[in-house]
C-alpha cells in the first residue's frame, strides 16, 4: 500500500526550528570583525541637496566610514528597474541621493561604524542643508499642467501611458439599449509591513575576491546578478544566501539601494558589513503597495448582460522605478474583466511620479486592484439593475465548457467553473437566509449587509514572454547513496512552506517517505539558477520543476531496474520503497537500484552513472485559480464601526497538494484583504511627510478583529502543468477586500449610499450616517 | 497645520509690544529656548530644545519678523530643524486693547513639520504646539505683568 502523501495536511518541515526560535534570519548572523550601517534619510519630500556636512558623524569613535551621493557616483550602480514598456520613462535613481531628493526617507548618506547604535547617532550628526522645493503629493494633480515635476529632466510627471482594447467599440457606443454605470474608486496606499524588516549583510573577502550577500529577499538569484552589475565584480564572484525571511508580501521582490551601498561599504573596508532596517525605515523606505484612482464604467443590456468595460487608471509609482514598479498597474489592466466573458474592453494607465515612496509589488500586485474594480462596478451594477448580485454575477459568467477561454485582454483563462464556486458559497453560507435577516433587521433599523466578491486571479508566473527576467524555474533531485534524497529549488520560499511541499512532491514520486527528503532553496552558492519566489508561483512553476527532475530519475532508475526484473522499464512503478511491476509481483528495493546506479559496477550500456537530474519548467501560460466569497458586516449606527461578523470562502487553486498550507495562505490572505477594506491607510500629507510612520499609526490588523472564516475549496485542475497546480499565495488577498466594502456599502444603502472608498473606519461610517440620506 | 488663538494681558498695548519685541523676554518666555540672537540680517537665531512624543531634539532655527507695525501687529516667519526633523511656519501677530483696559493678543499661523516628528509624532503636533503656545504666554505675561521678576 502506498502512503499518500500529496494532497495530505502534513506538518510543516519548516516549522520546528522556526517555532523554537533555532532558526537564522539576516539579523542573527554574525560575522567576524562586522560592521554595522545606518541612513540618513531625507526629511523632505522635494528638496535640492546644497551640502552635506559628514565631518562631525566622521570625527566619531568607532565610525569607519560615511558615504554620500557623490562618493558612490560612477563606482556603485543605480538601483535597477526591470519593468520595459514602451516609451517608459526612467529617472536615474542613485542608491544614495545626489543633488536632490524625491521623497521623505529617500538615503542621502550612510555612515558604517563598528556598533549599529554608533552607525545610528553618527547618521543624526550628518548635516544636510536642504533647499526644499515645490512637492506634488496628488497624482491627479501630477499630471495637470503646471504642476511641480518629480523629476525637472523628465518634462512631465507622466511615467507611461498603457493602453489595452479589445472588442467591437463602435457598436456598444452605438448601442442606446445599453446602460452605462461609472464609478470612481480610490484604491488607497498600503505598507507591506512585514513581520522581519529587510536587512542585508555584505562579506567581501579581498583575498578570494568573492562577496557573499545575506539578504532578506524573495529572489537572491535576480539580486544576485543585479548587485554584480550594480558592484561590477563577475556575478561567478557574487553568492547570495537568503536564510529565513520573515514575511515580504512582494515587499523583497526588489533590489534596493541599502543592499547596493552595503556591498560598496563592505568591499571598500575589506569588512563584512551589516544593515538592518527598522521599522520606522521600513513604514519610509521599503516599497508601498496599491495607489491607483479607478474611473470604470460598464455597459450593460436590459436583461443584465455587461458588454462592454472601460476604465482609465492613474497610478501612484512614487518618485522612482524600483524593481517591477511600472509593471505592476500593467497586471490591473490584464485582469479587470474578472470573471466575466465580457466581450469589450477598453483601459488607459497613466503611470505617475510623485514624491513619495515607490509602489510595487504587495500581495496581489495589480490584481487586487483589478478585481476590486470590477467586483465594485458589478455589484453596483446589479443594483441598478434591480437584480440580486448573486444573479447579476451568475448571468455573466462563462460557461466551464468554454474554457480555455481567450479573453479580449490577450490572457487565456485555463479552466474554471465560476457557477460551481458561487453555488456552493451561497449553500455553505445560507446566502438566501441571511438575505431574510437582513430584511427583518432592516425594520428594526439596523444595518446589516452582504457582500459577494467573484474573483479570478493570474498565477505561476508566468510565461518567459511576459516576465522581464523569465518565468521559468530550477529544481535538481539528487539520490545520495545512502538512498536519502536531496531537492535544490531556484525559487526562494520565505514562510510558505514549499520545503514541506516540496517533499511531498519528491516522496510521492519516488513512493519513498516524506522524511528522505531534504530541500534547499535561497543560496546562490548551492543553486546554480532560479528566479524566485512570487506571483503565486513557486509550487505551480518551481514544483513543477521538481516533480520534472523526479521523472526523468525515475525514467533512468527504470532503466536500470527493467532488465533485473525481466521487464520493460515502462512496466515499473515506484511505491512503498519499491520499484515494482503493477502488481507487485516482481520488485526490487529502491535502495537498490540506487547503489546500482551510483557504485555503477554493473550499469547497463549508455547509462550515465550517478543519480542526480534537473530541469527548467517553462511554463505554457498562467493559470487562474477563483473563487466566490462572501462577507456578512454589522455596522453600529452609534459608533459607525464595522463588524465582520461572518466571512465564507470558497477558493479552487487548482490542485491542492497540502489542504494546511493552503488554509494558512487563505486564512492570512483575508487578513490582509479585510485589513485594507477596513483599517489600512499609508497617509502622506500634502508636503509629502508619511504620517502614518509607526505601527501606531497605521492600523495592521490584529486577529480579534477578525472572526473565524469558514473556508472550503473545490479543485479544477489546470493543463498548464503536470501537477495540476495553479497557485494560492494571493487569492485570499485578492478576493476579501471588494467583499467587505461591498457588505458595507449594502448595509448602508439603505441610507442611499452607492460607494465608500476604503478605508471603512468608524468616523466614515458615522459621518455618513449622521448626515442627510443623499437621493 | 494651523495654529490661531488669542491670549489677554491686563497691561497697556505699548509695554505688550515692547515685551515681544525683546529677544531676552522671549527668550525667558520660551519653555526649552536656549539661544534666541539677533543676527546680522535682522533675523533672530534660535536653539530650542523640544519633546514631541517619543521624538525629543534640540532645534536649530531662525525667526524673522516683516511687516513690523507697532504697536499694532507683525508676521513672523520661522524655520528649524534638528535630528527629529524640520518645523517651519509663518503666521500674524496682532495686539489690540480689549475692553478692560488689557491688551488682547491674537496669533493665527500655519505651520509644516517634516521628517520624524511628522511621521512619528504627528498626532501630537498640534497638542503640542498648543501646549507650547499657551506656556509660553503664561510666562511672558508674568513678566509682563511683574517687570522685576525679570
Amino acid at each position: 500500500m502506498a502512503i499518500a502523501i500529496l494532497g495530505e495536511r502534513i506538518k510543516r518541515k519548516e516549522d520546528p526550528r522556526l517555532i523554537q526560535g533555532r532558526s537564522h534570519y539576516v539579523d542573527d548572523f554574525k560575522l567576524d570583525g562586522m560592521l554595522h550601517m545606518a541612513f540618513a534619510r531625507s526629511i523632505y519630500a522635494h528638496a535640492r541637496i546644497k551640502s552635506v556636512d559628514v565631518t562631525a558623524a566622521e570625527k566619531m569613535p568607532g565610525v569607519m566610514a560615511v558615504l554620500t551621493g557623490a562618493d558612490l557616483k560612477g563606482k556603485l550602480g543605480l538601483v535597477p528597474c526591470a519593468a520595459g514598456m514602451e516609451g517608459l520613462k526612467v529617472p536615474d535613481h542613485p542608491c544614495l541621493a545626489i543633488d536632490e531628493v524625491r521623497y521623505a526617507g529617500e538615503p542621502v548618506a550612510a555612515v558604517i561604524a563598528t556598533d549599529r547604535y554608533l552607525a545610528r547617532d553618527a547618521a543624526e550628526k550628518i548635516e544636510v542643508d536642504y533647499e526644499p522645493l515645490p512637492v506634488v503629493v496628488n497624482p491627479e494633480k501630477a499630471i495637470e499642467p503646471g504642476s511641480p515635476l518629480v523629476h525637472q529632466k523628465l518634462g512631465d510627471n507622466l511615467a507611461f501611458v498603457a493602453k489595452l482594447e479589445g472588442g467591437d467599440w463602435k457598436a456598444i457606443e452605438a448601442d442606446t439599449s445599453l446602460k452605462v454605470v461609472k464609478q470612481r474608486l480610490v484604491n488607497q496606499r498600503l505598507a507591506p509591513a512585514s513581520m522581519e524588516t529587510r536587512g542585508v549583510i555584505a562579506s567581501y573577502s579581498p583575498g578570494e575576491d568573492m562577496l557573499t550577500v545575506w539578504s532578506s529577499t524573495q529572489i537572491p538569484h535576480i539580486l544576485k546578478t543585479q548587485l554584480a552589475i550594480m558592484t561590477g565584480l563577475d556575478e561567478a564572484r557574487c553568492r547570495v544566501i537568503a536564510p529565513e525571511v520573515g514575511g515580504a508580501f512582494g515587499s523583497k521582490l526588489n533590489v534596493y539601494g541599502e543592499e547596493g551601498v552595503a556591498c560598496f561599504a563592505s568591499r571598500m573596508l575589506g569588512k563584512p558589513v551589516k544593515w538592518i532596517e527598522g521599522r520606522r525605515e521600513n513604514m519610509l523606505a521599503t516599497i508601498h503597495g496599491r495607489d491607483q484612482i479607478n474611473n470604470v464604467e460598464i455597459y450593460v443590456q436590459p436583461d443584465g448582460k455587461v458588454m462592454g468595460l472601460k476604465c482609465w487608471i492613474i497610478a501612484d509609482l512614487g518618485a522612482y522605478h524600483q524593481l517591477l514598479t511600472p509593471a505592476i498597474p500593467t497586471l490591473t489592466a490584464l485582469m479587470i474583466l474578472g470573471c466575466y466573458n465580457i466581450p469589450n474592453v477598453f483601459v488607459e494607465t497613466k503611470g505617475v511620479f510623485t514624491n513619495k515612496m515607490a509602489t510595487d509589488a504587495y500581495r496581489g500586485a495589480g490584481r487586487p486592484e483589478a478585481t476590486y474594480i470590477i467586483e465594485r462596478i458589478m455589484d453596483i451594477a446589479a443594483r441598478e439593475m434591480n437584480m440580486d448580485p448573486a444573479e447579476f454575477r451568475m448571468k455573466n459568467f462563462p460557461q466551464p465548457k468554454e474554457f480555455p477561454l481567450a479573453l479580449p485582454t490577450g490572457v487565456t483563462y485555463d479552466t474554471a467553473n465560476y457557477q460551481k464556486a458561487l453555488k456552493k458559497l451561497t449553500k455553505i453560507s445560507g446566502y438566501a437566509k441571511l438575505r431574510r435577516e437582513q430584511e427583518k433587521l432592516r425594520k428594526k433599523g439596523k444595518y446589516l449587509g452582504l457582500g459577494l466578491s467573484t474573483y479570478v486571479e493570474i498565477c505561476a508566473m508566468g510565461p518567459s514572454s511576459r516576465m522581464p527576467a523569465g518565468g521559468w524555474e530550477f529544481g535538481s533531485v539528487r539520490i545520495d547513496p545512502t538512498g536519502k534524497v536531496t531537492v535544490l529549488s531556484g525559487t526562494s520560499p520565505h514562510g510558505q512552506g514549499e520545503e514541506t511541499t516540496f517533499a511531498q512532491i519528491v516522496a510521492e514520486g519516488f513512493g519513498i517517505p516524506y522524511d528522505d527528503v531534504t530541500v534547499f532553496h535561497g543560496d546562490t552558492g548551492m543553486v546554480p539558477l532560479g528566479i524566485g519566489t512570487f506571483g503565486s508561483r513557486t509550487t505551480a512553476v518551481g514544483g513543477t520543476a521538481i516533480h520534472n527532475a523526479v521523472e526523468k530519475l525515475k525514467k533512468k532508475m527504470a532503466r536500470i531496474a527493467a532488465p533485473k526484473l525481466e521487464v520493460k522499464p515502462g512496466e515499473l512503478i515506484f511505491e512503498s520503497g519499491k520499484i515494482q511491476t503493477k502488481d507487485g509481483a516482481k520488485s526490487v528495493a529502491f535502495g537498490d537500484i540506487v547503489a546500482e546506479a551510483i557504485f555503477a559496477k554493473q550499469l547497463p550500456p549508455g547509462i550515465e552513472p550517478g543519480l542526480a537530474e534537473q530541469f527548467v519548467f517553462e511554463p505554457p501560460n498562467y493559470t487562474f485559480p477563483f473563487g466566490a466569497h462572501l462577507a456578512v458586516v454589522e455596522i453600529d449606527a452609534e459608533t459607525g464601526e464595522v463588524k465582520l461578523r461572518n466571512y465564507y470562502a470558497v477558493d479552487d487553486c487548482g490542485r491542492v497538494l497540502n489542504p494546511m498550507l493552503v488554509d494558512g495562505q487563505i486564512h492570512g490572505g483575508l487578513a490582509q484583504g479585510i485589513g485594507q477594506a477596513l483599517w489600512e491607510d499609508h497617509v502622506y500629507d500634502e508636503n509629502g511627510q508619511l504620517l502614518t510612520g509607526t505601527l501606531m499609526d497605521y492600523a495592521m490588523p490584529k486577529a480579534h478583529q477578525f472572526p473565524w472564516f469558514e473556508t472550503s475549496g473545490m479543485e479544477t485542475r489546470t493543463p498548464v502543468n503536470p501537477l495540476g497546480v495553479k497557485g494560492v499565495g494571493e487569492a485570499g488577498t485578492i478576493g476579501s477586500t471588494p467583499a467587505v466594502v461591498n457588505a458595507v456599502v449594502d448595509a448602508l444603502s439603505q441610507h442611499g449610499v452607492r460607494h465608500v472608498d476604503m478605508p471603512l473606519k468608524p468616523e466614515k461610517i458615522w459621518r455618513i450616517l449622521n448626515q442627510p440620506m443623499s437621493a | 497645520m494651523k495654529i490661531e488663538g488669542a491670549y489677554s494681558i491686563a497691561a497697556p498695548r505699548e509695554t505688550v509690544w515692547q515685551y515681544l519685541m525683546s529677544p531676552e523676554s522671549l527668550a525667558h518666555a520660551l519653555l526649552g529656548c536656549e539661544k534666541l540672537e539677533p543676527a546680522p540680517d535682522g533675523s533672530f537665531q534660535a536653539v530650542l530644545k523640544i519633546g514631541i512624543g517619543a521624538v525629543k531634539g534640540t532645534y536649530q532655527g531662525r525667526i524673522e519678523l516683516a511687516d513690523v507695525v507697532p504697536p499694532v501687529s507683525y508676521r513672523m516667519k520661522v524655520e528649524g530643524k534638528g535630528a527629529g526633523g524640520f518645523v517651519s511656519g509663518e503666521g500674524t501677530l496682532s495686539l489690540s486693547a480689549d475692553n478692560q483696559g488689557g491688551t488682547k493678543i491674537q496669533y493665527s499661523g500655519e505651520a509644516q513639520v517634516g521628517g520624524l516628528i511628522a511621521s512619528v509624532g504627528q498626532r501630537l503636533v498640534q497638542a503640542t504646539a498648543r501646549q507650547v503656545v499657551n506656556q509660553f504666554f503664561q510666562a511672558f505675561s508674568k513678566q509682563v505683568l511683574s517687570p522685576s521678576a525679570k
